[in-house]
C-alpha cells in the first residue's frame, strides 16, 4: 500500500454511505418543495457530515468516509452535474422504492469537480485519511438509459474519462484512498472485460490506494477474473453470503487488498462481536491481516442512524478482539 | 390488415410528473398504520383502472393489469401457495430491479387463488380482453431456493401443479389469454425437457384459453427448435435484447402464434414509427400475419410512465399502418 497506516493490519473503514439523520431527510423534502434554499440544506448536510466524522473518530475508525449526507442516489448524484446526462422520470427498483434514472442524451463530460469540495471539508475535520468516493463508469452506464451512444462500450469509456478526471482532482486535493464503486460489475459476465478496460482508464494515472466495491451479483462466476480489475483493493460482501466466497479463495488465492464486509446492511439485526470476530478469523485463513480492511457489506444508508452506529461499533470491537490474537 | 398488439406484463406505477403518486403514499401511510389494507386496495384499483385505460387509449388490443399490485412476479404466488417463505432481495436478471427470492421449506401445495380476484377486477374495468400472466414453473424454481425437495425435477413439477390450478381458475374466471413467463429458460437449455413436462402439467387442463410462453432479456438460440414442442398456443420473444431471435422464429410451426417484442422496454429512446412498420413487415414475411402479435420487448416497468405510454402509442400506430 502506498499509504502508511498504523498497526498490524485489520483496519476498519466503511463502504461509503451512512444513514441520514431525521433532520436531513426533512430538510431534503423541504428543499424539494422549495421551502428552504440550497445554502440552508448544505449547512445541515455539513453538520451531519461533521457528526459522522466525529463518530468514526470516536470509535477509532482507520479510514473514514464522509457518509454521503449530500447524495441521494449514487448514480443520480453524478448524473445531475454531468453535461450529457439528463435526469429522467421515476422508475422502480423494488417494492415502494423508486429512483430517477438518468438518460444519456449527448456526449458526457465534466465542467467542474463534483466531489472535491465535500472531500476537502470532511478531511479538514479529522487527522484520519478520508476516502474519496466515486461511482464507476460501468455502473453509471448500467443504471442509466442511453439515447445517445451507439454502444454501451462507447458510453462507458466516455464516462471513464470523466471519472478519471474527478479522481485526479481528488488526488491533487490530497486524497490517498480513492474508491470507485462498481456494484453493477458482477451483473453480466460477458461485460467484465469492459469493467476492466474502463477501470484501467480511471486508475492508470493515480498513485492513491484504489478500491472498488462490487455487490449483489454472480460472484462465483466473476471470480477469479474480477482480480483483473486494475485496483489495489476489492471490497466485497461476506456476511450476506455467509462467507461462501472464501471457498473460491482456496483454489484461486485472493491477490489484492480486501475490504471484508462483515455485517449485513439489509437487516435490522445487529451482528454480535463474537459473530463478526469469527467471520474475520475464518477469512484470515485466506488473506493476511496486513492486506485486510474490515467494514460493513455495503453502504449503510438503508439502516437507521442507531443501527448503523451499533454495527460499526461491533465491527471495531471484533477487530480489536482479533487483533489481540495476532 | 391489422396486426394485433399486446404488452408483456408490467406497467410503470408512478404517475406523470406533477401528479400525486397515490399508491406510493398509501403504502407509506400503511407502514405508519395511518390507513388500512382496504385503502391500499382502493388506491391499487384506481391505478389498475388508469393503467388499463392508458393501454386502451394507446391502441393496445390485449392488455394486462400492469402488475399494479405486485412487487415482482414471484412473490404474490409464493406467498399464496403452501411450502414457501419469502427471502431476501436479489437482482432481477441483468436489471437494476430486484425481486424477493422464494425459499421452499415444505411440501408445495395449492393455497387458493393468488391472482384471480385481481384478474376479475381488471377485466371489469377493461373494454378489451385482459391477459393474465403467470410466472413459469422453471423460472420460478430457478429463482427460488429449494430447502425441501432436494430434487430439481420434483421441485419444478410441484410448482407447475399449483400454477396449473391457478391457470384453471383464471380460465374459469374468464381469462381468454394466459401468458406464462419463462425468461430463465433461455439460459437453461439443459432443462428444456423438464420445462416441456412442466408446461404440459400447467396447460393440459385448460379448455380454451390461448397460452403464450413468454421469454425476454435474451435469445432462444441455444434451445433449438425443440422449444416449439412445448404445449402452448404461442411463443413470445424479445427481439431487442435477443436480435438472434429473428433466426429462431423462422422455425416456428405454422400453427403457433408469435408475440414479437419489437419496442425496447428497457431504454427510453423512442422508436421511429417507420422503422417499426418495416420491422413488422419483415416479421410478416416470416410468419402468417394472422399469427403475429407485436409487443414491447419485456414488461414496461423499466421505463418512466410517459415513455412507456409513448412507446405503446407508436407500437399500435405502426401495427395499424402495416399493409
Amino acid at each position: 500500500m502506498g499509504v502508511e497506516l498504523p498497526g498490524p493490519g485489520l483496519w476498519t473503514t466503511s463502504v461509503g454511505s451512512l444513514p441520514k439523520p431525521e433532520y436531513i431527510l426533512k430538510a431534503r423534502s423541504r428543499f424539494a418543495r422549495g421551502e428552504i434554499d440550497r445554502d440552508e440544506l448544505r449547512e445541515l448536510e455539513r453538520k451531519a457530515t461533521k457528526e459522522w466524522i466525529e463518530f468514526q473518530d470516536s470509535i477509532g475508525t482507520d479510514v473514514v468516509v464522509d457518509g454521503e449526507q449530500y447524495r441521494g442516489d449514487m448514480v443520480a448524484f453524478f448524473a445531475e452535474e454531468m453535461p450529457g446526462l439528463d435526469i429522467g422520470g421515476l422508475v422502480r427498483s423494488y417494492g415502494n422504492r423508486y429512483y430517477r434514472k438518468p438518460i444519456a442524451t449527448g456526449p458526457v463530460g465534466r465542467d467542474h469537480p463534483l466531489t472535491v469540495d465535500w472531500w476537502e471539508y470532511a478531511q479538514s475535520l479529522t487527522y484520519k485519511p478520508v476516502k474519496g468516493m466515486l461511482t464507476g463508469p460501468y455502473t453509471i452506464c448500467d443504471w442509466s438509459f442511453n439515447e445517445h451512444y451507439a454502444s454501451r462500450r462507447d458510453f462507458v469509456l466516455d464516462l471513464a474519462k470523466v471519472i478519471r478526471d474527478e479522481a485526479l482532482d481528488l488526488e491533487k486535493a490530497g486524497a490517498r484512498f480513492i474508491q470507485i464503486d462498481e456494484p453493477a460489475a458482477s451483473t453480466r459476465m460477458d461485460e467484465l472485460d469492459l469493467v476492466i478496460e474502463s477501470m484501467a482508464i480511471v486508475t492508470e494515472p493515480l498513485s492513491a490506494h484504489t478500491i472498488t466495491h462490487i455487490c449483489y451479483g454472480k460472484f462465483h462466476e466473476a471470480y477469479p477474473k474480477m482480480l483483473d480489475i486494475p485496483v489495489d483493493q476489492i471490497d466485497l460482501e461476506f456476511a450476506n453470503s455467509e462467507y461462501s466466497l472464501l471457498e473460491e479463495f482456496s483454489t484461486d488465492p485472493f491477490s489484492k487488498f480486501i475490504g471484508l464486509g462483515v455485517t449485513d446492511v439489509h437487516t435490522h439485526a445487529i451482528e454480535s462481536v463474537d459473530e463478526i470476530a469469527e467471520g474475520i478469523r475464518k477469512s484470515l485463513k485466506f488473506i493476511s491481516p496486513e492486506k485486510m480492511f474490515v467494514d460493513p457489506d455495503c453502504g449503510l444508508k438503508t439502516r437507521t442512524v442507531d443501527e448503523a452506529k451499533e454495527k460499526l461499533v461491533n465491527i471495531k470491537k471484533a477487530v480489536d478482539v482479533v487483533r489481540s490474537e495476532l | 390488415m391489422a396486426i394485433e398488439t399486446t404488452v408483456v406484463g408490467s406497467y410503470p406505477k408512478p404517475p406523470d410528473e406533477g401528479q400525486t403518486f397515490t399508491v406510493r403514499k398509501t403504502l407509506h401511510a400503511l407502514e405508519r398504520g395511518d390507513v388500512t389494507e382496504d385503502d391500499l386496495r382502493a388506491a391499487q384499483d384506481e391505478l389498475v383502472t388508469t393503467v388499463i385505460k392508458e393501454q386502451e387509449a394507446a391502441g393496445i388490443d390485449i392488455v394486462t393489469d400492469g402488475h399494479a399490485r405486485w412487487d415482482d412476479i414471484l412473490t404474490p404466488f409464493a406467498r399464496k401457495m403452501r411450502g414457501f417463505e419469502i427471502g431476501g432481495l436479489l437482482r432481477w436478471f441483468d436489471n437494476n430491479v430486484y425481486y424477493r427470492r422464494p425459499i421452499c421449506t415444505d411440501k408445495i401445495e395449492w393455497g387458493g387463488p393468488a391472482s384471480v380476484e385481481a384478474f376479475r377486477f381488471a377485466q371489469s374495468v377493461a373494454t378489451v380482453p385482459v391477459k393474465a400472466t403467470l410466472p413459469g414453473p422453471l423460472t420460478f424454481a430457478k429463482l427460488s431456493v429449494d430447502e425441501f425437495y432436494g430434487d430439481h425435477q420434483e421441485f419444478v413439477l410441484s410448482i407447475a401443479r399449483v400454477l396449473a390450478q391457478e391457470a384453471f381458475e383464471l380460465e374459469a374466471a374468464g381469462a381468454e389469454f394466459i401468458q406464462i413467463d419463462e425468461p430463465a429458460l433461455l439460459d437453461a437449455p439443459e432443462d428444456l425437457d423438464l420445462a416441456r413436462e412442466a408446461i404440459y402439467v400447467l396447460t393440459s387442463e385448460l379448455k380454451s384459453a390461448e397460452t403464450t410462453l413468454a421469454t425476454y432479456f435474451g435469445d432462444a438460440k441455444r434451445l433449438g427448435p425443440e422449444l416449439f414442442d412445448l404445449s402452448v398456443s404461442g411463443f413470445g420473444f424479445d427481439l431487442i435484447s435477443g436480435p438472434e431471435n429473428v433466426q429462431v422464429i423462422k422455425e416456428l410451426p405454422p400453427e403457433k402464434r408469435l408475440q414479437a417484442g419489437i419496442v425496447d422496454a428497457r431504454n427510453t429512446r423512442l422508436e421511429d414509427i417507420n422503422d417499426l412498420v418495416r420491422e413488422i413487415e419483415m416479421l410478416c414475411s416470416i410468419v402468417p400475419h394472422t399469427n403475429l402479435r407485436v409487443s414491447p420487448s419485456a414488461g414496461l416497468e423499466f421505463l418512466p410512465r410517459e415513455k412507456a405510454r409513448a412507446k405503446l402509442t407508436r407500437l399500435a400506430e405502426a401495427a395499424r399502418r402495416v399493409e
